[in-house]
């Protein structure tokens, strides 16, 4: 039975009479990855540091592991963080930085030596760890930055763009870590970050702040679903026949067909009435049997899923509730 | 390559969570900042360029043949003076760099965000600060050994020295985090520093036939730093005993005593990620 | 009428013909030191103690005593202020009176000194040529103790900067190493 690690009640932050953060709630439970988004500015890094207790409430409340946000000493045992724009002291290798980090946390200095180590090469570092960190490219740094957030085996993991400024190789091996984190080790991970394929692809739930205020919450289906995102396709036929496709097709119910002057062998589809997904591969089916009954040849039909990425920009745009 | 974080294989954090053991956090913090501090090679510098100092001034002591007892005397008073001057800055403006530093590399966050006692940081910081006094007065031993030999102050040199001098440190080095707390620009929290400690220094350097009325002896009496030194050259130059001008300490300790209090008070409210006691 | 006449001669006379200031009461000053020659090492601390007596039937008025050291022998340059903090007590006496003073001196150079005691009329009623009252010499011999000088100060000032420099140097390029694996 997975137990709750994070939950959130209208938390609000205000800073001189503005408001960064509304009453904004979250939950998150053992081994989940919990995606945090919005724009910039939304309030992603200051409900982080809320809840990793950098910043003090304007109010509302808040636990991490069961300890509630009077306890700070004891949520900042169980939490690991990665902040944005994170610095690095300069002169330190990066097996020295592990090192002092874990003996902050209370291990002895023999311990903290084979922690180090154990975390350098979980990271792909155990060749550079002698290095200065000012000589470890952006890629390296996030990982160090990452190990360093695990150093005290924490409940909970805080990732604020944790793939900013990494060319696609790294963010794929940071994306690699984060589900290890949360797979291999059982811990709960919130992950703040612009990549909305990426969060997609590793985030079970997700968060969307817009204006310091949660716009909507929960898996990536149900965000999409709330944001009422036609599902669409693509047909191609030839292009002499591309008439006769649309008249069989103008029959169909909350159907609408498109085409660009640059593919006028193609018609974009969608579904712009309300309905689950599979109502939506219905709707499409029928579509290719009408097309197919007709004679027509079909060269290429593409189905195209809604994504997070639609639902992000059409709510954080419209500021749907 | 796929990398994985597996658990690790040696006892963990979370084995120490419930009751952490190993050494005091803020042993732990001085001693890395003390390492930054002088394996990244600035304290020996700084240290090179002093005994350059101390050498020309003591050579050029020694080659003097006239010398006489008293001015032998004033060469003693002279090569503390520098300690003291040199360890004090070098203190302050490592302390000015520690909170407002910390928030400009952008480091800060990372150490509010484990469980190390806010008091613990500042503490730590201190010590490391505290370090650059040490060494410079370490540095000057040998150079007042020199002059010092057969005038018979040597023992009450050093011991003048080290007291007085660790006294203008530590109220200097607290004032100087204190300034750091309070700025979030470290340009800012530095030339502060220092314009504070020239200010307090430059009326040592007043010519000593000037006439000196009250108000002279009043800024003299509440200046740590000259009030330190003026007591330190009344042993030494003048000969008084000891217990003729403690008055001249009162304000040195003080210094160490409300800044170092107040580092230590308000610490926690201090140590945030952007400055002012409200903030966060 | 004669015997009138010629007294009244007699003071006309006598006020008119100048008066020294201090004619009427003369100041002897004695110094007395236990020993009169005194023997120390550079740096030592000594006590001289002078008797000023009041021998005239007026009082004295105020008077300075100041102290003095001059070098007897060799080219010494003496800074008196450097021997003694207190080099001048102001006091007056009356007739017949005597009042000892001390004076604390600490032997700053070496060589062969005097030291003595000038009395000097103090305040507004100096005329400018009155007598200096001077007290005998006090004979002081200062040993010299010579420590130091420029070689036995050399290994000092050459090798702390040097095994320091040494030092930065190393970690400067230890640090270097560990900067250039990349």
């Amino acid at each position: 039975m997975t137990s709750t690690t994070v939950e959130a009640v209208r938390l609000t932050k205000h800073y001189d009479g503005r408001s960064a953060v509304e009453d904004v709630s979250v939950s998150a439970s053992q081994g989940e990855i919990v995606g945090l988004l919005g724009p910039n500015g939304a309030g992603k890094t200051t409900t982080i540091r809320l809840l990793t207790t950098v910043l003090q409430p304007t109010s509302g409340e808040f636990s991490i592991a069961g300890y509630p946000a009077t306890s700070s000493t004891e949520i900042r045992r169980c939490v690991g963080v990665l902040p944005e724009s994170s610095g690095y002291p300069a002169h330190q290798t990066g097996a020295e930085y592990l090192r002092f980090y874990a003996r902050l946390y209370g291990v002895s200095r023999s311990q903290a030596r084979s922690l180090s180590a154990e975390l350098l090469t979980a990271v792909g570092l155990e060749d550079r760890g002698e290095s200065r960190i000012s000589t470890y490219s952006r890629g390296m740094r996030q990982r160090l930055g990452i190990a360093r957030a695990m150093i005290n085996d924490p409940v909970v993991v805080f990732l604020d763009e944790p793939t900013l400024g990494l060319d696609p190789a790294g963010q794929a091996q940071v994306l690699d870590l984060i589900r290890s984190i949360a797979k291999a080790r059982d811990a709960t991970v919130v992950l703040s970050t612009h990549l909305l394929p990426e969060v997609e692809e590793v985030c079970s739930k997700v968060v969307i702040l817009h204006h310091g205020r949660v716009l909507v919450s929960g898996s990536v289906g149900e965000v999409i679903k709330t944001a009422l995102i036609e599902q669409s396709a693509q047909l191609r036929v030839p292009l002499d026949l591309i008439e006769r496709a649309r008249n069989v097709l103008a029959g169909f119910p909350g159907l609408t067909i498109n085409q660009t002057a640059e593919q006028p062998e193609v018609l974009i589809l969608a579904v712009d009435r309300p309905g689950t997904d599979s109502t939506h591969r219905e709707v499409m089916n029928e579509v290719l049997a009408a097309v197919t009954a007709a004679g027509i040849p079909v060269l290429r039909f593409e189905l195209e899923a809604a994504r997070l990425s639609d639902a992000f920009l059409k709510m954080t745009n419209r500021g749907v509730t | 390559m796929t990398l994985q974080v597996a658990p690790p294989a040696v006892g963990t954090v979370r084995d120490v969570r419930a009751g952490a053991q190993g050494q005091s956090r803020l042993l732990v913090v001085a001693e890395q900042e003390c390492r930054d501090l002088w394996t990244s090679g600035r304290g020996l510098i700084l240290l090179f360029l002093f005994s350059v100092l101390l050498s020309g001034v003591t050579y050029l002591t020694s080659t003097n043949q006239a010398l006489n007892f008293l001015e032998q005397r004033e060469s003693v008073n002279l090569v503390l003076q520098f300690a003291v001057a040199v360890g004090v800055l070098a203190t302050l403006v490592v302390s000015a760099d520690g909170i407002s530093g910390e928030r400009e590399r952008g480091t800060l966050e990372t150490l509010l965000v484990t469980p190390v006692p806010r008091r613990s940081i500042i503490g730590g910081k201190l010590i490391a600060a505290l370090s650059l006094w040490f060494a410079t007065f370490l540095v000057s031993i040998p150079y007042v050994w020199v002059l010092a030999r057969g005038v018979g102050i040597l023992g009450r040199a050093l011991a003048l020295g080290f007291c007085v001098g660790t006294l203008v440190a530590i109220g200097l080095g607290s004032i100087g985090l204190l300034i750091s707390a309070a700025c979030n620009s470290n340009k800012t929290s530095i030339a502060a520093s220092i314009f504070l400690l020239l200010i307090l220094f430059a009326p040592t350097q007043l010519p000593s036939g000037l006439p000196q009325g009250w108000f002279f002896e009043v800024l003299l009496r509440a200046n740590p730093v000259a009030s330190g030194l003026a007591y330190i050259s009344s042993i030494l130059v003048e000969g008084h005993d000891w217990t003729q001008d403690l008055a001249l300490l009162i304000t040195p300790l003080l210094t160490a005593i409300i800044a170092g209090g107040a580092l230590i008070l308000a610490g926690p409210r201090l140590v945030r990620l952007t400055r002012g006691v409200n903030a966060g | 009428m004669r015997a009138a006449l010629l007294f009244a001669l007699l003071v006309g006379v006598l006020t008119w013909l100048p008066v020294p200031v201090l004619a009427a009461a003369p100041l002897s000053v004695k110094v007395v030191a236990e020993p009169a020659h005194i023997e120390t090492v550079l740096g030592g601390r000594f006590m001289i103690t002078t008797e000023i007596t009041n021998t005239g039937t007026a009082p004295s008025g105020e008077i300075l005593a100041h102290l003095n050291v001059a070098s007897i022998e060799g080219s010494v340059y003496v800074d008196p202020e450097d021997w003694s903090p207190s080099r001048s007590q102001q006091l007056s006496l009356r007739p017949g009176e005597s009042r000892k003073l001390t004076w604390e001196i600490q032997a700053v150079n070496a060589g062969h000194f005097a030291a003595y005691v000038v009395v000097v009329p103090f305040g507004d009623k100096v005329a400018g040529k009155e007598p200096l009252m001077i007290s005998p010499l006090v004979d002081v011999e200062v040993a010299t103790k010579p420590t130091l000088t420029a070689g036995g100060a050399l290994p000092v000032v050459v090798l702390v900067p040097l095994l320091l420099g040494l030092a930065a140097a190393g970690v400067f390029f230890t640090a270097r190493r560990r900067g250039s694996d990349r």
